[in-house]
């Protein structure tokens, strides 16, 4: 429901008309218009009122509807009436908008004429402006086309004069800009056919293309000598704008291969007189082996410059890869260029290994055919330091350990110092058998070490006997160095350095020590060891002749000069197990070997006239390391290629002249020399052994034990061959044969044969001591003269008193007093207290005594004594014929035994 | 091995110490040349082979020791030397006035037929000379010897003087002057040759001369 005040608001009545009603009624009516119902008012298009009021008529009875009938009639009587009124009301506001509305109908038909003459104004004035408009546009029109016929005209002089702007522009090295103009005018040439002047310009651009990729190729190849970090950056933006980046590696590659091949062409080239339509491989070979060194030198140098170009190249490409690298991109254009990015990144890593590769095989090739093993030591020794930088380099380079490499520097290295061992052999020949057998004059102190070979080993030997001070510190020569080589061989690969690894190698004065970045050598402590000083030191400066007693000399050096060469041949072959340490147990027994010569040479021509069948003149060990050298060497001169020729005797030797008691001082020299010799090799064992892996040692060792303490033994039978000579053997037996033995009486006075033998042996004495005044002769060395010689008069005794066959009790008194007083006199002469090997003559004697079981034993056991000897002594001491008889037999049968 | 020659000539180098005959060595078969050279001890040897007319000839050279002490030790090596070089130093008289003496122990000890060269070392030290090229000339003519002035410090006449030496040797061999085959002649045939030098004869052993048994 509407709220009243609403109702009357909208249904009070709007004009003043109303006042003129009567209030009753109107107060009525109004009550009327009151009670109607709100939906009445609502437009007829959305309310249907019949309908309405039907739908609400009561149904219970006539009366009611009747009553709703009364009702809606008095209310649409009401409604009617207000209306009516209403409308009356309004009638003259209605007239008074009707002429207003006339009234602005007039006016519009006025502002229409108005509007129609201004516009016909309006078109004559715009009639009169459009002409000289025209005018204006046509002339610009032409301005524009002029200018676009300039332009045309100009472009067309500038492609007339490209070739020569692209010839300026490389130049000054503008690469990317020559290739942007020749391609921006061929573009222009391209799209200007019409053009007749320039209707070939196109195919000769295209060829200008042509010459200027080749010459960017050129230069490309020019890279491969010597990387330039901004020229190669030009090059790269030129062949990118030319699309070509990933063909342009691929070329350089190719520039590479061939750039090895060049400069190794390049370096050999010079050394060899004609060299056309020589392969690498022959030029090698002709090259001289006095040049291959340097020859060598400039190969690894020239070749060096190329890995280092290399090198850089690769470096740059790291570096700059890591500058423009894009992130992943959906532009396809990316995409490939990051793909082309990685297979040049894997190409150039892989180019490391393939580059070092073709120098390898470079150098390989050199070395194969330029006959290393022929070099002098100098020269091999600075060749294979060149090699070993180069695997030094190889490692900066790529990584690789150069087995290769290695590998071949070993098998050459054996293979060199069989070679030079060869030589050193045969120059060890020619020395012996040219040898005086004087001894050299050096002081007493003389040892290995005052030889300049050795100067570099003085720290490492210690002739003092405390082994202990020996220091095994070597080893490490090739290992310790190399993490400084790499950083010191890096600083080569820098772009700004001009310098090579290899200068060195040129300087004048590069000790080997330098080559192999080998310790310098510590100044010691005895640091006055001047070269001067170095020279005289050995020397025996004051000329002093041997002339003092011998018992005095103590110490005495016997060398010859061929065992100085042994000894500076040892100190050489040291040196080489220096630098290469890698074959030392090789060396060493080459080493080992001139000693065995040495040693064997001394005895083959010091024993040649001996005399005296030897079987306890060599102890067993002097025999086998004897026969072990022997069998090295080829002693019937049969040319056996595989074993040491023998040294042929000398023909100046002359050992049968009785004055010089048959070469006797030649014997002690060279005796005493191999002992010498021995001594030196004994100094440098624990070196040798510091210098071999740890299961090589036995066979040093061995040889120690078995050879160089066996050179001792040589004495007797060296002096031997002497001492035999000083009594003639014959004469004496002879002289012993005329005593009579079976005498009855034990006599007094000695017999006449000893005082001969004596008489010799002073004799003997006499001209040793005339020796003496030429080779300084110690007491060892006298000692063991004397005792050879009493081993020969023991001897030489037994053999005569085993020629008496008929003895009795007073002959064998008369033996002793003989050998007594032999005895007696040799002690005086000799100086040896007591003469040794009495016993061998004393027993012989005596045993005549024994009783028959005491005799038997003494046959069976003194194997020292021949058969004859013993038959004889059965002979004189058996008087029973049975015994004699079982003796005998027991003698004969013990040949069998043995 | 490239070892074939057809001659081997045993050379010998002498004079007195310091002159140089090291290093006149030393340099001809290719060593470096040393200022502070170490006197010789003993004997040092050096080989060579060179072409001699067409014919190539290995050099065996020793160098022997100038100071007095070693005469007795290096006086074994004259025997048979087929060439010698007699070195002197021009920038001293002493070494030249010893001239005499070396070349009476060369022709007595080596080979009667011995070709000698006499040897002017240090020519590079022209302003401390002290020999004139005149004098040291006419002692050679005076002793029938060929005569050089070399530098082992330039090289200057070393390989010459060897050469010159081993030409006459051949020269001679050629007109039967001397004679290979005579034992002590320093000259033997060599590898390249099919004419070899019987070995010498060992003398043959006789241990049972004595009946001695030791
Ligand atoms: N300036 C110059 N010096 C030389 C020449 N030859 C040798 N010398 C020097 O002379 C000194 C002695 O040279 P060596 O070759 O040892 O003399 P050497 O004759 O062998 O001496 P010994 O072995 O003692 O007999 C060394 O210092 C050499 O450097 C030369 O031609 N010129
Ligand atoms: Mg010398």
């Amino acid at each position: 429901m509407l709220s009243e005040a609403t109702m009357e608001n909208r249904h009070g009545p709007p004009g003043v008309n109303s006042r003129s009603l009567s209030a009753a009624h109107s107060a009525a009516d109004l009550e009327v218009l009151r009670e109607i119902e709100n939906v009445y008012f609502q437009p007829s298009s959305e309310f249907d009122a019949g309908r309405y009021v039907l739908e609400h008529a009561p149904t219970t009875s006539c009366d009611e509807i009747e009553q709703v009938f009364t009702k809606l009639k008095r209310q649409q009587q009401v409604v009617s009436g207000k209306a009516l009124h209403l409308i009356s009301q309004q009638r003259d506001n209605c007239d008074k908008e009707f002429k207003e509305i006339q009234n602005i109908r007039e006016q519009l038909t006025t502002t229409l004429q108005t509007c129609q003459k201004a516009r016909e104004q309006l078109r004559a004035a715009s009639n009169h402006l459009t002409i000289s408009t025209f005018v204006i546009l046509a002339n610009f029109r032409k301005r524009q086309i002029i200018r676009s016929v300039l332009k045309s005209l100009e472009l067309l002089r500038s492609l007339r004069s490209v070739e020569t702007d692209v010839a300026e522009l490389l130049l000054k090295k503008e690469y990317y800009g020559a290739i942007e103009l020749i391609l921006k005018s061929k573009k222009a040439a391209s799209s200007h056919k019409e053009y007749t002047c320039i209707a070939d310009l196109a195919t000769r651009l295209q060829d200008t293309l042509d010459m200027t990729e080749e010459k960017l190729d050129a230069i490309l190849a020019s890279i491969c000598y010597r990387f330039d970090e901004i020229i190669f950056r030009k090059l790269r933006k030129a062949y990118a704008l030319l699309g070509k980046t990933q063909a342009a590696m691929e070329q350089l590659h190719m520039h590479y291969s061939s750039a090895v091949n060049e400069s190794s062409i390049e370096a050999v080239k010079n050394y060899v007189g004609d060299t056309i339509d020589m392969k690498f491989q022959d030029m090698c070979m002709s090259v001289q082996p006095t040049k291959a060194p340097i020859c060598l030198l400039n190969l690894c140098e020239n070749l060096f410059l190329i890995m280092k170009s290399y090198y850089l190249l690769v470096d740059w490409h790291a570096k700059y890869d890591g500058e423009e690298s894009i992130p992943i991109s959906n532009n396809v254009f990316e995409i490939e260029k990051n793909v082309s990015r990685e297979y040049i990144r894997q190409k150039l890593n892989a180019g490391l290994v393939r580059i070092w590769h073709d120098v390898q095989a470079k150098v390989s090739t050199f070395l194969k055919s330029s006959g290393l093993e022929e070099y002098p030591f100098e020269k091999f020794i600075q060749m294979l330091g060149i090699l070993r930088k180069l695997t030094q380099v190889a490692e900066v380079f790529c990584g690789d350990k150069s087995d290769l490499l290695q590998d071949f520097i070993k098998t050459q290295s054996v293979l060199y110092i069989k070679n030079y061992h060869k030589g050193r052999m045969e120059e060890l020949k020619l020395f012996l058998e040219n040898e005086g057998w004087e001894q050299c004059p050096v002081k007493s102190t003389f040892n290995l070490l005052n030889l300049q070979e050795f100067k570099q080993f003085k720290k490492y030997l210690s002739v003092r006997s405390d082994t202990s001070l020996v220091k095994t510190q070597s080893d490490g020569a090739s290992s310790v160095h190399s993490q400084d080589d790499s950083v010191y061989i890096s600083k080569y690969f820098k772009q700004n350095t001009s310098h090579t690894p290899f200068e060195i190698f040129r300087c004048e004065n590069i000790t080997n020590d330098d080559i192999f970045g080998l310790e310098p050598e510590l100044v010691s402590d005895d640091s006055d060891d001047e070269p001067e000083e170095l020279k005289r030191d050995f020397v025996d400066e004051n000329d002093r002749l041997p002339n003092e007693s011998p018992s005095k000399v103590k110490d005495s050096v016997i060398v010859t000069n061929t065992t100085l060469s042994v000894l500076r041949h040892c100190g050489q072959y040291l040196q080489i197990c220096r630098y290469l340490p890698q074959i030392s147990l090789e060396v060493v027994m080459l080493m080992n070997q001139l000693f065995d010569y040495y040693f064997f040479t001394a005895h083959l021509f010091f024993t040649v006239d001996l005399n005296v069948a030897s079987t306890t003149l060599y102890t067993p060990k002097l025999n086998s390391v004897l026969k072990r050298i022997r069998n090295n060497i080829d002693v019937a001169n049969a040319g056996d290629v595989d074993k040491i020729p023998c040294p042929d005797p000398p023909q100046h030797l002359n050992l049968g002249i009785e004055e010089s008691l048959h070469g006797l001082s030649e014997r002690i020299v060279a005796v005493e020399s191999v002992i010498f010799l021995a001594k030196q090799y004994e100094i440098l064992q624990p070196y040798l052994e510091s210098i071999v892996s740890s299961h090589q040692r036995m066979i040093l060792e061995y040889f120690k034990d078995n050879t160089l303490a066996v050179v001792q033994d040589l004495r007797i039978p060296v002096y031997m061959c002497s001492a035999s000579k000083a009594v003639d053997a014959r004469t004496a037996l002879i002289a012993m044969s005329q005593v009579k033995w079976d005498v009855k009486n034990v006599a007094v006075e000695h017999s006449a044969y000893v005082d001969m033998i004596i008489r010799k042996i002073q004799v003997f004495a006499l001209r040793l001591e005339n020796i003496a005044t030429k080779v300084t002769l110690n007491s060892e060395i006298l000692n063991s003269i004397w005792s050879t010689l009493s081993k020969f008069i023991v001897h030489l005794l037994v053999e005569g008193f085993s020629n008496a066959t008929k003895c009795s009790n007073g002959g064998r008194g008369l033996m002793q007093l003989d050998y007594r007083q032999l005895f007696l006199k040799l002690e005086k002469i000799s100086g040896l207290k007591p003469v040794p090997f009495q016993d061998y003559v004393d027993k012989y004697v005596k045993a005549y005594y024994l009783p028959r079981k005491g005799l038997e034993e003494f046959v069976l056991e003194r194997v020292e004594y021949s058969n004859k000897h013993l038959m004889a002594l059965v002979t004189c001491a058996c008087e029973n014929k049975k015994d004699r008889q079982a003796l005998s037999a027991i003698i004969e049968s013990r040949d069998s035994a043995v | 091995m490239s070892e074939s020659y057809e001659y081997l000539f045993k050379f010998l180098v002498i004079g007195s110490a310091g002159t140089g005959k090291s290093s006149l060595l030393n340099n001809f078969i290719g060593n470096k040349f040393k200022e502070d050279r170490c006197h010789t001890i003993g004997v040092e040897f050096g080989s060579k082979i060179v072409n001699i007319g067409g014919k190539s000839t290995k050099l065996q050279i020793w160098d022997t020791a100038g100071q007095e002490r070693f005469r007795s030790v290096t006086r074994s090596y004259y025997r048979g030397a087929a060439g010698a070089l007699l070195v002197y130093d021009i920038t001293s008289r002493d070494s030249f006035n010893a001239l005499a003496n070396w070349l009476r122990d060369a022709r007595t000890l080596a080979s009667p037929n011995i070709v000698i060269l006499l040897v002017g070392n240090k020519k590079d030290m022209e302003e401390a000379r002290e020999v004139t090229f005149t004098e040291a000339s006419q002692f050679a003519q005076e002793n029938e010897l060929m005569f050089l002035e070399t530098s082992a410090k330039t090289g200057e006449n070393v390989e010459e003087a060897f050469l010159k030496c081993s030409k006459t040797i051949l020269a001679k061999i050629e007109t039967g002057e001397l004679d290979p085959e005579r034992i002590g002649s320093g000259i033997q045939y060599g590898t390249g040759t099919s004419k070899r030098l019987a070995a010498p004869k060992k003398p043959a052993r006789t241990p049972s001369d004595c009946a001695c048994h030791v």
